[in-house]
Protein backbone atom coordinates (compact mmCIF):
# COMPACT_ATOMS: atom_id res chain seq x y z
CA UNK A 1 0.00 0.00 0.00
CA UNK A 2 1.25 3.27 -0.83
CA UNK A 3 1.91 5.78 1.54
CA UNK A 4 0.68 9.92 1.25
CA UNK A 5 2.73 12.23 2.75
CA UNK A 6 0.97 15.66 4.14
CA UNK A 7 1.20 18.44 6.60
CA UNK A 8 -1.08 19.37 9.36
CA UNK A 9 -0.31 22.40 11.58
CA UNK A 10 3.05 22.33 10.07
CA UNK A 11 3.90 18.43 11.15
CA UNK A 12 4.95 16.37 8.50
CA UNK A 13 2.60 13.40 8.32
CA UNK A 14 2.99 9.99 5.97
CA UNK A 15 -0.36 8.06 6.42
CA UNK A 16 -1.30 5.15 4.42
CA UNK A 17 -3.39 5.93 0.72
CA UNK A 18 -6.84 6.26 1.35
CA UNK A 19 -6.83 8.16 4.93
CA UNK A 20 -9.30 10.78 5.55
CA UNK A 21 -7.89 14.29 6.55
CA UNK A 22 -9.96 13.28 9.93
CA UNK A 23 -8.39 9.58 10.77
CA UNK A 24 -4.66 11.29 9.86
CA UNK A 25 -5.02 14.43 11.64
CA UNK A 26 -6.17 12.12 14.92
CA UNK A 27 -3.33 9.82 14.09
CA UNK A 28 -1.28 12.85 14.27
CA UNK A 29 -2.50 13.29 18.02
CA UNK A 30 -4.91 16.78 16.18
CA UNK A 31 -8.10 16.36 17.73
CA UNK A 32 -10.68 17.56 15.34
CA UNK A 33 -14.32 17.54 16.93
CA UNK A 34 -16.84 15.82 14.86
CA UNK A 35 -20.46 15.22 15.31
CA UNK A 36 -22.25 13.89 12.46
CA UNK A 37 -19.10 11.37 11.70
CA UNK A 38 -19.13 7.81 13.48
CA UNK A 39 -16.18 5.81 13.21
CA UNK A 40 -18.77 2.91 12.65
CA UNK A 41 -20.91 4.50 9.94
CA UNK A 42 -20.41 5.67 6.53
CA UNK A 43 -19.28 9.43 6.59
CA UNK A 44 -21.86 11.70 5.59
CA UNK A 45 -20.34 15.30 5.65
CA UNK A 46 -23.78 16.78 6.42
CA UNK A 47 -22.65 18.74 9.90
CA UNK A 48 -19.95 20.82 8.72
CA UNK A 49 -18.19 20.55 12.85
CA UNK A 50 -15.07 18.49 11.21
CA UNK A 51 -14.16 21.10 8.77
CA UNK A 52 -10.41 21.78 8.36
CA UNK A 53 -8.29 24.62 6.19
CA UNK A 54 -6.57 22.96 3.07
CA UNK A 55 -3.73 25.33 1.30
CA UNK A 56 -5.29 25.87 -1.98
CA UNK A 57 -9.32 25.39 -1.80
CA UNK A 58 -11.18 27.90 -2.00
CA UNK A 59 -13.26 26.83 0.76
CA UNK A 60 -13.03 24.89 3.72
CA UNK A 61 -13.52 21.05 3.30
CA UNK A 62 -15.28 18.41 5.52
CA UNK A 63 -12.36 16.19 7.14
CA UNK A 64 -14.05 13.09 8.03
CA UNK A 65 -15.70 12.18 4.23
CA UNK A 66 -12.10 13.85 2.63
CA UNK A 67 -9.04 11.89 2.02
CA UNK A 68 -5.99 12.93 2.37
CA UNK A 69 -4.01 13.94 -0.88
CA UNK A 70 -0.45 13.81 -1.44
CA UNK A 71 1.53 16.86 -0.06
CA UNK A 72 -1.95 18.88 0.95
CA UNK A 73 -1.11 21.41 3.35
CA UNK A 74 -3.68 21.61 6.48
CA UNK A 75 -4.87 23.51 8.90
CA UNK A 76 -7.01 22.06 11.48
CA UNK A 77 -7.61 25.42 14.36
CA UNK A 78 -6.96 28.16 12.15
CA UNK A 79 -9.31 31.09 13.05
CA UNK A 80 -10.90 30.51 9.96
CA UNK A 81 -11.86 27.04 10.72
CA UNK A 82 -13.06 27.72 14.77
CA UNK A 83 -15.11 30.28 13.69
CA UNK A 84 -16.69 28.12 10.78
CA UNK A 85 -17.18 25.24 13.78
CA UNK A 86 -18.62 28.04 15.66
CA UNK A 87 -21.16 28.80 13.25
CA UNK A 88 -22.00 25.20 12.49
CA UNK A 89 -22.76 24.89 16.61
CA UNK A 90 -24.83 27.77 16.47
CA UNK A 91 -26.92 27.39 13.89
CA UNK A 92 -27.60 24.09 15.45
CA UNK A 93 -28.20 25.48 18.64
CA UNK A 94 -31.03 27.73 17.23
CA UNK A 95 -33.25 25.38 16.57
CA UNK A 96 -32.37 23.13 19.16
CA UNK A 97 -32.61 24.85 22.29
CA UNK A 98 -35.08 25.22 25.07
CA UNK A 99 -35.71 22.60 27.52
CA UNK A 100 -32.49 20.85 26.74
CA UNK A 101 -31.15 22.82 29.13
CA UNK A 102 -32.63 21.90 32.15
CA UNK A 103 -33.39 18.39 31.45
CA UNK A 104 -31.24 15.22 32.44
CA UNK A 105 -32.02 13.11 29.19
CA UNK A 106 -30.13 16.13 27.43
CA UNK A 107 -26.94 15.61 29.89
CA UNK A 108 -25.23 13.89 27.49
CA UNK A 109 -25.57 15.57 24.43
CA UNK A 110 -23.11 15.58 21.97
CA UNK A 111 -24.06 19.31 20.78
CA UNK A 112 -23.95 20.67 24.03
CA UNK A 113 -20.49 19.36 24.69
CA UNK A 114 -19.44 20.66 21.23
CA UNK A 115 -21.14 24.20 22.74
CA UNK A 116 -19.10 24.65 25.93
CA UNK A 117 -16.04 23.23 24.41
CA UNK A 118 -15.86 25.77 21.42
CA UNK A 119 -16.83 28.18 23.85
CA UNK A 120 -20.20 28.98 22.24
CA UNK A 121 -22.84 31.53 23.99
CA UNK A 122 -26.63 31.66 23.09
CA UNK A 123 -27.04 31.36 19.29
CA UNK A 124 -27.02 35.43 17.54
CA UNK A 125 -29.63 33.81 15.08
CA UNK A 126 -33.40 33.92 15.53
CA UNK A 127 -35.94 31.53 14.60
CA UNK A 128 -39.74 32.56 13.81
CA UNK A 129 -41.48 29.36 14.65
CA UNK A 130 -38.83 26.78 16.18
CA UNK A 131 -38.76 22.97 14.76
CA UNK A 132 -41.68 21.69 17.02
CA UNK A 133 -43.16 17.68 17.14
CA UNK A 134 -44.93 16.14 19.42
CA UNK A 135 -42.74 13.36 21.77
CA UNK A 136 -43.22 9.80 20.17
CA UNK A 137 -43.79 7.21 22.57
CA UNK A 138 -45.53 4.63 20.62
CA UNK A 139 -42.61 2.20 20.83
CA UNK A 140 -41.86 -0.02 23.54
CA UNK A 141 -38.00 0.20 22.37
CA UNK A 142 -37.61 4.18 21.11
CA UNK A 143 -39.01 7.15 22.30
CA UNK A 144 -38.42 9.80 19.54
CA UNK A 145 -38.47 13.28 20.59
CA UNK A 146 -37.59 14.96 16.81
CA UNK A 147 -37.92 18.85 18.28
CA UNK A 148 -34.54 17.76 19.35
CA UNK A 149 -33.37 15.84 16.41
CA UNK A 150 -30.54 17.84 14.32
CA UNK A 151 -30.76 15.85 11.43
CA UNK A 152 -27.34 14.15 11.76
CA UNK A 153 -28.60 10.91 10.22
CA UNK A 154 -26.49 8.86 12.39
CA UNK A 155 -29.65 7.05 13.13
CA UNK A 156 -30.40 6.58 9.66
CA UNK A 157 -27.30 5.11 9.02
CA UNK A 158 -26.93 3.15 12.26
CA UNK A 159 -30.16 1.43 11.45
CA UNK A 160 -29.24 0.76 8.09
CA UNK A 161 -25.78 -0.27 8.68
CA UNK A 162 -24.96 -1.94 12.51
CA UNK A 163 -28.65 -2.64 12.69
CA UNK A 164 -29.15 -3.95 9.17
CA UNK A 165 -32.77 -2.97 9.21
CA UNK A 166 -32.54 0.18 7.24
CA UNK A 167 -36.06 1.26 8.20
CA UNK A 168 -35.55 5.44 9.06
CA UNK A 169 -35.43 7.22 5.88
CA UNK A 170 -34.99 11.06 5.48
CA UNK A 171 -38.17 12.75 4.40
CA UNK A 172 -39.85 16.36 3.23
CA UNK A 173 -36.94 19.12 2.75
CA UNK A 174 -35.36 22.43 4.23
CA UNK A 175 -36.64 23.04 7.36
CA UNK A 176 -39.74 20.57 7.31
CA UNK A 177 -36.60 18.34 7.14
CA UNK A 178 -37.10 15.19 9.10
CA UNK A 179 -35.92 11.66 10.20
CA UNK A 180 -39.19 9.08 9.67
CA UNK A 181 -40.30 5.32 9.93
CA UNK A 182 -42.24 4.48 6.36
CA UNK A 183 -44.59 7.42 5.45
CA UNK A 184 -44.01 9.23 8.54
CA UNK A 185 -45.74 7.06 10.80
CA UNK A 186 -45.31 5.90 14.50
CA UNK A 187 -42.39 3.43 15.17
CA UNK A 188 -44.20 0.34 14.73
CA UNK A 189 -43.23 -2.51 16.74
CA UNK A 190 -43.26 -5.49 14.02
CA UNK A 191 -40.36 -3.97 12.56
CA UNK A 192 -38.72 -2.06 15.09
CA UNK A 193 -37.94 -4.54 18.14
CA UNK A 194 -35.68 -5.79 20.29
CA UNK A 195 -32.84 -3.48 19.20
CA UNK A 196 -32.33 0.35 20.17
CA UNK A 197 -28.92 0.63 18.12
CA UNK A 198 -30.17 4.06 16.93
CA UNK A 199 -30.07 5.48 20.70
CA UNK A 200 -26.57 4.65 21.07
CA UNK A 201 -25.99 6.43 18.28
CA UNK A 202 -28.20 9.44 18.66
CA UNK A 203 -25.36 12.59 19.88
CA UNK A 204 -28.52 14.78 21.13
CA UNK A 205 -31.66 13.25 23.07
CA UNK A 206 -33.61 13.03 20.69
CA UNK A 207 -33.69 8.87 20.57
CA UNK A 208 -33.57 7.56 24.18
CA UNK A 209 -35.02 4.74 25.82
CA UNK A 210 -38.69 4.79 26.79
CA UNK A 211 -39.51 5.59 29.90
CA UNK A 212 -41.57 3.77 32.69
CA UNK A 213 -45.05 5.89 33.09
CA UNK A 214 -44.97 6.46 36.31
CA UNK A 215 -48.89 5.77 37.56
CA UNK B 1 -22.51 -6.39 -10.15
CA UNK B 2 -25.76 -7.24 -8.21
CA UNK B 3 -24.98 -4.12 -6.55
CA UNK B 4 -24.83 -2.11 -9.79
CA UNK B 5 -28.03 -3.57 -11.07
CA UNK B 6 -29.68 -2.22 -8.11
CA UNK B 7 -28.24 0.99 -7.87
CA UNK B 8 -29.28 1.64 -11.77
CA UNK B 9 -33.07 0.64 -10.26
CA UNK B 10 -33.01 3.15 -7.53
CA UNK B 11 -32.45 5.85 -10.36
CA UNK B 12 -35.63 4.99 -11.89
CA UNK B 13 -37.54 5.88 -9.10
CA UNK B 14 -38.12 9.27 -9.42
CA UNK B 15 -39.42 8.88 -12.97
CA UNK B 16 -42.18 6.32 -11.38
CA UNK B 17 -42.95 8.62 -8.86
CA UNK B 18 -43.23 11.07 -11.23
CA UNK B 19 -45.82 9.10 -13.57
CA UNK B 20 -47.83 8.35 -10.59
CA UNK B 21 -48.06 11.75 -10.06
CA UNK B 22 -48.97 12.50 -13.60
CA UNK B 23 -51.55 9.81 -13.94
CA UNK B 24 -53.25 9.63 -10.75
CA UNK B 25 -52.97 13.74 -9.83
CA UNK B 26 -50.96 12.44 -6.09
CA UNK B 27 -48.87 9.37 -5.12
CA UNK B 28 -50.59 7.17 -2.84
CA UNK B 29 -49.62 5.16 -0.62
CA UNK B 30 -50.43 2.18 -2.31
CA UNK B 31 -48.73 3.61 -4.74
CA UNK B 32 -45.90 4.27 -2.86
CA UNK B 33 -45.91 0.46 -0.66
CA UNK B 34 -45.89 -0.81 -4.28
CA UNK B 35 -42.85 1.15 -5.65
CA UNK B 36 -41.35 0.35 -2.46
CA UNK B 37 -42.19 -3.55 -3.47
CA UNK B 38 -40.44 -3.20 -6.62
CA UNK B 39 -37.61 -1.51 -6.00
CA UNK B 40 -36.59 -3.26 -2.46
CA UNK B 41 -36.48 0.19 -0.88
CA UNK B 42 -37.71 0.85 2.43
CA UNK B 43 -41.18 2.51 2.20
CA UNK B 44 -39.45 5.69 3.84
CA UNK B 45 -37.26 6.22 0.86
CA UNK B 46 -39.99 6.25 -1.56
CA UNK B 47 -41.46 8.71 0.61
CA UNK B 48 -38.53 10.64 1.28
CA UNK B 49 -38.46 11.33 -2.56
CA UNK B 50 -41.81 11.97 -3.05
CA UNK B 51 -42.27 14.16 -0.29
CA UNK B 52 -38.82 16.23 -0.89
CA UNK B 53 -40.30 17.76 -4.27
CA UNK B 54 -43.07 20.21 -4.44
CA UNK B 55 -44.23 18.65 -7.28
CA UNK B 56 -45.12 14.98 -6.14
CA UNK B 57 -47.85 15.37 -3.61
CA UNK B 58 -48.49 12.55 -1.64
CA UNK B 59 -52.48 13.52 -0.96
CA UNK B 60 -55.00 14.17 -3.36
CA UNK B 61 -54.64 17.43 -4.86
CA UNK B 62 -57.95 20.26 -6.19
CA UNK B 63 -58.85 20.95 -9.92
CA UNK B 64 -56.13 23.77 -9.29
CA UNK B 65 -52.97 23.40 -8.01
CA UNK B 66 -51.60 26.96 -6.49
CA UNK B 67 -48.13 26.97 -6.39
CA UNK B 68 -46.45 30.69 -4.42
CA UNK B 69 -43.21 30.75 -5.53
CA UNK B 70 -40.64 31.56 -1.94
CA UNK B 71 -37.59 31.69 -3.31
CA UNK B 72 -35.41 34.98 -2.71
CA UNK B 73 -36.60 37.21 -5.27
CA UNK B 74 -40.05 36.64 -4.64
CA UNK B 75 -39.30 36.74 -0.62
CA UNK B 76 -38.25 39.49 -1.01
CA UNK B 77 -40.82 41.02 -2.94
CA UNK B 78 -43.21 39.41 -0.26
CA UNK B 79 -44.56 36.30 -1.54
CA UNK B 80 -45.67 35.48 2.02
CA UNK B 81 -48.49 38.19 1.43
CA UNK B 82 -49.61 36.79 -1.70
CA UNK B 83 -49.80 33.11 0.47
CA UNK B 84 -51.55 35.10 2.98
CA UNK B 85 -54.66 37.23 0.37
CA UNK B 86 -54.56 33.72 -1.38
CA UNK B 87 -55.39 32.21 2.31
CA UNK B 88 -57.99 35.06 2.91
CA UNK B 89 -59.78 34.60 -0.39
CA UNK B 90 -59.91 30.71 -0.29
CA UNK B 91 -60.07 30.19 3.49
CA UNK B 92 -56.77 27.67 3.24
CA UNK B 93 -53.91 27.21 4.64
CA UNK B 94 -50.85 26.18 2.17
CA UNK B 95 -51.01 22.40 2.23
CA UNK B 96 -54.67 22.41 2.05
CA UNK B 97 -57.33 22.34 -0.67
CA UNK B 98 -60.51 23.62 -0.57
CA UNK B 99 -63.74 21.61 0.74
CA UNK B 100 -64.87 22.46 -3.22
CA UNK B 101 -62.31 20.35 -4.62
CA UNK B 102 -61.45 23.80 -6.79
CA UNK B 103 -58.27 24.70 -5.86
CA UNK B 104 -54.89 23.37 -3.81
CA UNK B 105 -52.61 25.95 -2.34
CA UNK B 106 -48.86 25.14 -1.86
CA UNK B 107 -45.69 26.80 -1.59
CA UNK B 108 -42.88 25.94 -4.23
CA UNK B 109 -39.20 26.53 -4.74
CA UNK B 110 -38.08 28.78 -7.46
CA UNK B 111 -40.21 28.51 -10.34
CA UNK B 112 -37.79 30.52 -13.02
CA UNK B 113 -40.16 33.66 -12.95
CA UNK B 114 -37.82 35.87 -10.70
CA UNK B 115 -38.16 39.29 -13.14
CA UNK B 116 -42.25 39.08 -12.60
CA UNK B 117 -41.80 38.47 -8.50
CA UNK B 118 -43.51 37.91 -6.32
CA UNK B 119 -44.60 34.99 -8.81
CA UNK B 120 -47.07 32.17 -8.75
CA UNK B 121 -48.56 29.04 -10.86
CA UNK B 122 -51.12 27.87 -11.41
CA UNK B 123 -51.62 24.10 -12.76
CA UNK B 124 -48.89 24.74 -15.58
CA UNK B 125 -49.41 28.81 -15.80
CA UNK B 126 -47.50 31.67 -14.70
CA UNK B 127 -48.69 34.81 -12.93
CA UNK B 128 -46.28 37.47 -11.76
CA UNK B 129 -46.06 40.64 -10.58
CA UNK B 130 -49.16 39.65 -7.85
CA UNK B 131 -50.81 42.46 -5.94
CA UNK B 132 -54.06 41.77 -3.67
CA UNK B 133 -56.65 42.93 -6.78
CA UNK B 134 -54.98 40.65 -9.78
CA UNK B 135 -54.55 37.70 -7.20
CA UNK B 136 -58.45 38.06 -6.60
CA UNK B 137 -58.77 38.95 -9.97
CA UNK B 138 -57.08 35.31 -11.31
CA UNK B 139 -58.70 33.24 -8.21
CA UNK B 140 -62.22 34.58 -9.59
CA UNK B 141 -61.42 33.42 -13.11
CA UNK B 142 -61.03 30.23 -12.66
CA UNK B 143 -64.10 27.31 -13.07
Amino acid sequence: MSATKAVINGTEIKVKAGTTILEAARQAGFEVPTLCHHPELTPSGNCRMCVVEVEGSPRLVASCHTPLAQGMVIQTHSDKVLAARKAVVELLLTAHTGPCVNDSRASACELHKLAAELEVGPPRFQVQAPRFYPVENDSPYVRRDMSRCILCRRCVRACREVAKKGILSMAYRGFQSKVVFEADDPLNSEQCKDCGVCIEFCPTSALSKPVEEVA
Amino acid sequence: MVKKQKAKARDALLGMIKEQQDSQGHVSREAMEHLARSFSLPLGEVYGVATFYTFLSTKSQGRHVIRVCQSMPCHLKDSGQVVDWISQELCLEPGQTTPDGRFTLEVTNCIGACDQAPAMLIDDVVYGGLDPQKVAQILRSMD
